[in-house]
């Protein structure tokens, strides 16, 4: 029953939100019709309540184990722990296209609700095109992937979750993930509702900041969660592979960004509003292309579950309508958004990002040709082949090298005709800064590659401390406190994401550049030496966990003058229920870097593989991840300044 | 016009990664295409050449007919399944070991415990040959002619089945 009353409730979501697309669209382009606008809020909420509604019956389902539900035989089991029957429900296909339509309609809400400041005609549009996106999810959901197919006859028990998908960060990456893709399909409401109205200003811009600031938000936290999933849970040692379905959620990230960027210019100064406009496209269908690549089973990788080329087609429709239809706009539109173009002064902080966009842009392509190249090839010649990591390390890393230089400058240049000789000061502190450990790195003797990653960091952090010194005067003590009550909550927010990329920086650096690897088989007692470190094996343990079953080697890890450290423990885990093994790392974690040590294949004659790394700085990635995302958040809901916003006349 | 021509830029690159992608999902749904084992891009080309430090070596190797480039390690279980069906090949074709992430120490070890069936042996610690090569992992064999043209790739072990249907009937066809 609870079933049926899901499927019937996505039903009158479908229905609700094809009225919410349409009438109030038409009734903005009839000035007799124009009552009928009212009626998108109201049917927002009804499409709402239908999504959130129908999502709440399949967590029910799950949560009882109702086997009678196709989907839940496949992905649960009696036996598993609650959490994990909870974030069952989102961890296959059907689950998951349900909780992207949830979080479609938490924005759409949330939006419906405020930004007011725009006048009622856009904000009727933007929630019309934003309903198209809904419609086209929907029936996605209901014609190819309906979450609520009853079995018969039920079976007896679930067929269990995949083992390497049971753990808390998994069950936390898809819903951020989705924050921040579906965060994007807002923007590109507001982009194409922007160019249908031939209107793109300050309020346009003011009204967009927050949406794009949380998507972008959980967006970087969404892809830091999986990279450090595939960390310490798959057991391969590393953190970024270049995988496809990586590389899908990262080409959505840079577009954000540089969305992120450009719409402060729109917000400032009504600059680069056709860039604005072209990146809120481009955002979401990058994301949309990223979800037709791991759901369609398109390309080779490592995260391929829940793949079906069927599906794909399905996709790929959606993908032609929704990004081939706003793009022949962009085309008929576009050139009128940037004839208005200010035109600004050659040092200027608009020029600042409009090189910062450049280079997120470029990024972007490479990886795009680095994804798609080798489709290309094989659909023309037949040949196949792989792009892998030495192709992004030649091409993505110099050009992040170029745009992280150019965070350093942008940010001190004024608005609209900045002076480098007011930086100068700050742009002399920085340069003395990258030549003193420039040096010292020298001296020690640092690899080139590493001398550059260094520099780079140094020069921005040196920029971002400078700068933020250079403002509060914190010689003068008189007003400091005034001083630093009044600097708005954006210009905190940046300066603290910027610092997350100095501390990113340092621990890609240093996991890239100085990582040590050994791989041994070892008998009880061998001693196996990894850089400053040696590692003692000493025994196997049989145990038993809650659902499986382990294989545990017990290491003691010394220094190297010979202090115990502390013991490590990997484990090969096998689960009897879903006939599966899987390997957990046993990871010591510390400021400095990581002892990462994995239990390979082995038995008691031949002895045990060992896999050890030692990662310098390995987690500065995710607490540099961290602090960017607080900087997003400090900027997207700080206080801000008590200047009232302008507003449209016309206003909801 | 010009300035047109660059609004009409993204919608251009849009179509051609449509176009790449619609005829590839129509191929993997016509089941024409096999997404899981890439065929080595070595397959016809002349073999990367070995430069790398030699552990041991025997008179046999003049390195003129055909040989297998076989990839392994002391620490990987599957060479050692291996062990027998290397050793029953070296008595056909001369065959070159390339120890992967190893250590000298170790790789001595293992040849003496589970006999070496290897004409040359070299040592590639850093693994940056196996990487030219294009290699998965280990074990890896790969079939060379007398040109050092790469004729087969088979990535794992050679187990009984394997040897029978692959390895043999393109030793046949070489003789």
């Amino acid at each position: 029953m609870i079933a049926e009353i899901g499927h019937f409730a996505l039903i009158i979501a479908l229905v609700t939100s094809i009225l919410q697309a349409s009438v109030p669209l038409i009734a903005t382009y009839h000035a007799g019709l124009n009552d009928y606008m009212r009626l998108a809020v109201p049917l927002q909420l009804l499409s709402a309540a239908g999504i959130i509604i129908s999502f709440a019956c399949l967590l029910v389902t799950f949560i009882t184990s109702d086997f009678s539900v196709a989907l839940v035989a496949q992905h649960s089991h009696s036996l598993k722990p609650m959490l994990y029957k909870i974030s069952g429900s989102w961890g296959n296909h059907e689950g998951s296209l349900l909780l992207w339509c949830v979080i479609l309609a938490l924005y759409g809400t949330v939006f419906a609700c405020s930004s007011r400041a725009l006048s009622r005609t856009t904000h009727s549009r933007i929630l019309a095109i934003h309903a198209m996106v809904s419609i086209a999810f929907l029936s996605f959901s209901l014609f190819t992937s309906n979450p609520f197919e009853r079995l018969s006859p039920a079976p007896i028990d679930g067929q269990g979750l995949n083992p390497v998908l049971q753990d808390v960060g998994l069950a936390l990456h898809p819903p951020t993930l989705y924050l921040g893709y579906v965060g994007l399909s807002l923007a590109f409401a507001f982009a194409v509702a922007g160019l249908l109205d031939g209107r793109i200003d300050k309020i346009w811009a003011q009204a967009l900041k927050p949406y794009i600031t949380a998507a972008w938000c959980a967006l970087t936290a969404g892809i830091a969660l999986g990279s450090w999933w595939a960390y310490y849970e798959l057991g391969w040692g590393g953190w970024w592979f270049w995988d496809p379905v990586e590389n899908a959620s990262l080409m959505p990230w840079l577009a954000a960004t540089a969305l992120l960027h450009s719409t402060n210019v729109v917000a400032a100064k009504e600059g680069f509003r056709s860039w604005t406009v072209l990146l809120a496209i481009l955002g979401f269908s990058l994301s949309l292309i990223g979800t037709f690549i791991v759901r369609s089973g398109l390309l080779t990788s490592v995260h391929s579950f829940a793949s079906d080329p069927a599906r794909g087609v399905f996709i790929l429709g959606i993908l032609m309508l929704a990004i081939g239809l706003p793009l022949c706009l962009y085309v008929w539109r576009g050139p009128q958004l940037a004839a208005k173009n200010t035109t600004s002064f050659m040092v200027s902080r608009e020029t600042g990002l409009l090189i910062n966009n450049a280079l997120l842009l470029v990024s972007t392509a490479i990886i795009l040709l680095g994804t798609f190249y080798p489709l290309g090839l094989e659909v023309m010649t037949g040949a196949r082949i792989t792009v892998g990591p030495p192709y992004f390390a030649a091409t993505f890393s110099p050009v992040m090298g170029i745009a992280v230089f150019f965070m350093g400058i942008g940010p001190v240049l004024a608005w609209h005709r900045g002076r480098l000789s007011h930086a100068s000061l700050l742009f002399i502190i920085c340069g003395l800064s990258v030549g003193v450990a420039a040096i010292i790195c020298f001296s020690l003797g640092i690899k080139p590659a590493a001398l550059a990653g260094i520099s780079l960091a140094i020069w921005l952090l040196a920029s971002i401390v400078s700068d933020i010194i250079l403002r509060l005067k914190p010689w003068r003590i008189a007003g400091l406190g005034a001083r630093t009550l009044s600097l708005p909550a954006p210009q905190w927010g940046m300066w603290c994401a910027h610092f997350g990329m100095v501390i990113f920086l340092a621990g890609a650096l240093g996991e890239g550049l100085y990582q040590r690897e050994a791989i041994q088989r070892v008998q009880p007692g061998s001693v196996i030496s990894l850089g400053p470190y040696s590692i003692t094996f000493k025994q196997i343990l049989s145990l038993k966990g809650a659902n499986y079953q382990t294989q545990t080697a017990e290491l003691a890890l010394f220094d190297d003058e010979g202090n115990f450290l502390s013991m490590m423990m990997p484990e090969k885990r096998f689960y009897p229920a879903e006939k599966q093994v899987t390997t957990e790392a046993a990871i010591r974690s510390s400021l400095l870097g990581d002892v990462y040590a994995v239990l390979g294949d082995g038995d008691d004659d031949k002895g045990y593989t060992i896999r050890l790394y030692h990662k310098p700085l390995v987690s500065w990635i995710w607490g540099g991840a961290a602090i960017m995302v607080l900087g997003g958040a400090i900027a997207a809901f700080g206080r801000r300044r008590k200047t009232p916003l302008p507003y449209h006349e016309d206003t909801v | 016009m010009r300035r047109r021509l660059l609004f009409i830029l993204p919608l251009a690159i849009f179509c051609v990664v449509v176009i790449i992608s619609a005829i590839a999902l129509q191929e993997t749904i016509m089941g024409t295409r096999d997404t899981r084992q890439l065929p080595s891009i070595l397959i016809g080309k002349t073999a990367p050449a070995l430069a790398l430090p030699v552990l041991t070596t025997n008179q046999r190797d003049k390195r003129t007919g055909p040989v297998l480039v076989n990839f392994f390690a002391s620490w990987c279980a599957p060479c050692r399944a291996e062990a027998p069906a290397l050793s029953a090949l070296s008595e056909q074709i001369p065959i070159i070991g390339i120890a992967f992430k190893d250590k000298a120490g170790d790789t001595t070890q293992f040849l003496d415990q589970f006999g070496n069936p290897f004409s040359t042996v070299f040592m590639d610690e850093t693994g940056q040959t196996a990487r030219q090569w294009g290699a998965y992992g280990v074990p890896e064999t790969f079939l060379l002619d007398a040109d050092r043209t790469v004729l087969l790739r088979h990535a794992g072990p050679i187990d009984k089945q394997t040897f029978d249907t692959v390895i043999i009937p393109a030793l046949n066809t070489l003789n």
